[in-house]
């Protein structure tokens, strides 16, 4: 008998579980963009997008994984065991990071090659049927967004079919069929996700909460950082300190003492040194 | 339950019977279960309480009248304390409500949702669709910069041209020959008080008559796989409605920081170097506008009244004339194809503006 895993089309499967898992994983990477923007880090450049990538990885991991048994038990009635998520997730990566870059120069030099030719085509045309700005702004963009688009959906469609062919391989390899009915497995998936102390969770939750609207209304600016021309910033204004007579008397008089100390030993190291120059001619007299 | 909580409880559940009203609330049967895709009726409640609350906090500092409107807004934004934030979250979450009211009935129409016996959920629904765009119409003016001027102005000019009713409405909107204090009074009164109210009576109403209905469930499956699947209300469909909530808070945050609210000058009665347009949600209405096909009197009646007018009665008469039971997408071909059209047209057309602004530029 066939593997229940290898019954369905690997476009679909890639589709469903990829889609799912983009979704879990979002608000999550949403917490890590909003804090980061916060903090006048651009999630899309230098070190912002570092700790994008950086959280990004385990969140992905976690949510394909999660998706991934869910889609199997609830579906297929397959219990996949081991580290699926780390499994799917490098092969997935893997295969997109080489399908996104071919599909990256593609895309684009089909795009300009329609543009061209669209540019071309109207050109002609409108030499005995003229035509208005805005309606050649849109055919023009219909002729090349749509071959554009259609490489673009025939390169995701590609890794689809590449990404579902390594899902099916991990799920053959790692599955095991479970013999309960529907209800009886969504209750073990259950059993396996809910723990046990729902009070502690729902604290835990709480308190991450907290913690994160915290940080991001410390971090947020107070004012605006994108000012109006007429409204520029408020000049900076150096505070002077504060003149008090007393402090001020009393200053003044310890400045007054030490300078005296100053001097009544300068005045000691003056005496010294005239003695010493008055006792050095006898000296050398002797 | 902790026995304090449970006193409580208790002491509640006596007078308004809490029992009745949670199993109500919560034990609402699902048939085959919670779905990603029912969350956006509760998304949009949720963006629509955001904004009633973000809006009471500008409201603590906008003064709705032609010589303050605009130095309020420009103090919200560079003196109050994360006013700036406030107010891009309400400017980046009336985009939102729009999005999620397409997502919403593309959702109800893909799924067949609107067939019997959900024909006045759908038109109740239309209706809240029209309260959605009138928030954004009434709410644009409002910052009374050179931006919200002009497009009130072009808005008011396009539903002049509506036969009959037109010049009524565009009168009465106006209150007076070119948009001044009596516009933004207006606006102001129907985006604080009139639409509020609406919404909150519509959206009642929506909710009522769907809990009635019932939910229509996937339209795939026979009668007993879907009762295999039936699911509480709670706790999964809470949990990915949660999910959702936070996911769209978080973007409209992060849109809010990325792209703040900065004005533009003062409205006055010359458009200067600027060239008016609506809010983006409107784009691809005013490029069709641009065509020569409606150019004119007649074209632009035609485009920007007749058109949407025929479309909106299309979609209110949908339930009434489209009344196969089937319900899955994938067996209506024309439902399929005419959603793919009008989506493809709408993003076509907006996009199209995008360049031609540029190109104006």
């Amino acid at each position: 008998m066939a593997h229940p895993a290898t019954t369905i089309s690997s476009v679909k499967l890639a589709w469903a579980l990829s889609w799912t898992a983009f979704w879990t994983g979002f608000p999550f990477k949403a917490i890590v963009v909003v804090l980061l923007l916060a903090a006048h880090m651009p999630p899309w450049e230098g070190a912002g997008l570092i700790v994008l990538f950086v959280l990004s990885a385990p969140i992905d991991v976690w949510a394909l994984g999660l998706a991934a048994r869910t889609f199997f038990l609830e579906r297929m009635g397959v219990a996949v065991n081991g580290p699926v998520g780390v499994n799917l997730w490098w092969q997935g990566t893997a295969l997109g990071a080489v399908t996104l870059g071919v599909a990256y120069y593609a895309v684009g030099a089909v795009a300009v090659l329609c543009k061209q030719a669209a540019a071309a085509t109207l050109d002609a045309v409108s030499q005995f049927l003229p035509i208005p700005v805005a309606e050649r702004i849109t055919i023009e963009l219909m002729m090349w967004a749509t071959p554009a688009s259609i490489v673009a959906i025939v390169f995701l469609l590609i890794w689809l079919k590449l990404f579902g062919w390594r899902i099916k391989w991990v799920a053959v390899a790692l599955g095991q069929t479970s013999s309960g009915d529907l209800q009886a497995r969504v209750r073990e998936w259950d059993s396996w996700r809910v723990p046990a102390d729902s009070i502690l969770m729902l604290l835990s939750f709480t308190a991450v909460a907290v913690l994160l609207t915290v940080t991001f209304w410390v971090l947020l600016p107070v004012t605006t950082t994108h000012r109006h021309p007429d409204y520029p910033p408020p000049p900076t204004v150096v505070v002077k300190k504060q003149v008090k007579p007393e402090e001020l008397l009393k200053q003044t008089d310890a400045a007054l003492v030490k300078a005296n100390a100053v001097l009544a030993v300068l005045e000691q190291e003056q005496v010294k040194g005239t003695q010493k120059a008055k006792a050095k001619p006898a000296s050398q007299g002797k | 339950m902790n026995p304090l909580l449970q006193q409580v409880y208790d002491f509640v559940d006596e007078r308004i019977d809490l029992k009745t009203l949670e199993a109500k609330m919560m034990k609402e049967p699902i048939k085959g279960g919670s779905r990603w895709a029912y969350v956006f009726g509760s998304v949009l409640l949720f963006i629509f309480i955001m904004q009633a609350v973000t809006g009471v906090l500008l409201m603590f500092y906008y003064i709705p009248s032609a010589d303050h409107a605009y130095d309020s807004t420009q103090f919200i934004i560079h003196e109050v304390d994360y006013g700036w934030f406030i107010l891009s979250y309400h400017f980046w979450g009336s985009s939102a409500m729009v999005v999620m009211v397409f997502a919403h009935m593309s959702q109800v129409f893909l799924w067949g949702a609107y067939k019997s016996p959900r024909e006045i959920i759908w038109l109740v629904g239309l209706a809240l669709f029209g309260i959605v765009m009138a928030f954004g119409f009434t709410g644009y003016l409002l910052p009374w910069d050179q931006r919200a001027y002009w497009a009130t102005v072009v808005g008011v000019e396009i539903m002049d041209k509506t036969p009959l009713v037109g010049d009524f409405m565009a009168r009465f909107l106006k209150g007076g020959p070119t948009p001044g204090q009596m516009t933004l009074s207006r606006f102001f009164v129907i985006h604080v008080m009139v639409l509020p109210g609406a919404l909150m009576g519509l959206a009642g109403l929506h909710l009522f008559l769907f809990r009635s209905a019932g939910p229509a469930g996937p339209f795939r499956g026979s009668p007993e796989e879907l009762k295999a699947k039936t699911d509480f209300f709670f706790p999964r469909q809470v949990w990915k409605d949660i999910v959702a909530m936070a996911a769209v808070f978080l973007t409209i945050s992060a849109l809010a920081i990325f792209e703040p609210v900065v004005l533009l000058e003062q409205a006055k009665p010359d458009p200067g170097d600027y060239a008016p347009e609506p809010e983006w949600y409107f784009l691809f209405l005013f490029q069709l506008l641009r065509w020569k096909l409606f150019a004119g009197e007649f074209g632009q009646f035609l485009g920007a009244t007749a058109i949407p007018a025929a479309f909106m009665l299309l979609l209110a008469a949908l339930p009434f004339f489209d009344r196969s039971p089937e319900r899955n997408i994938f067996k209506r071909p024309i439902a399929l194809l005419s959603w793919t059209a009008v989506m493809t047209a709408i993003l076509v057309l907006t996009v199209s503006a995008i360049i031609n602004r540029d190109f104006l530029h």
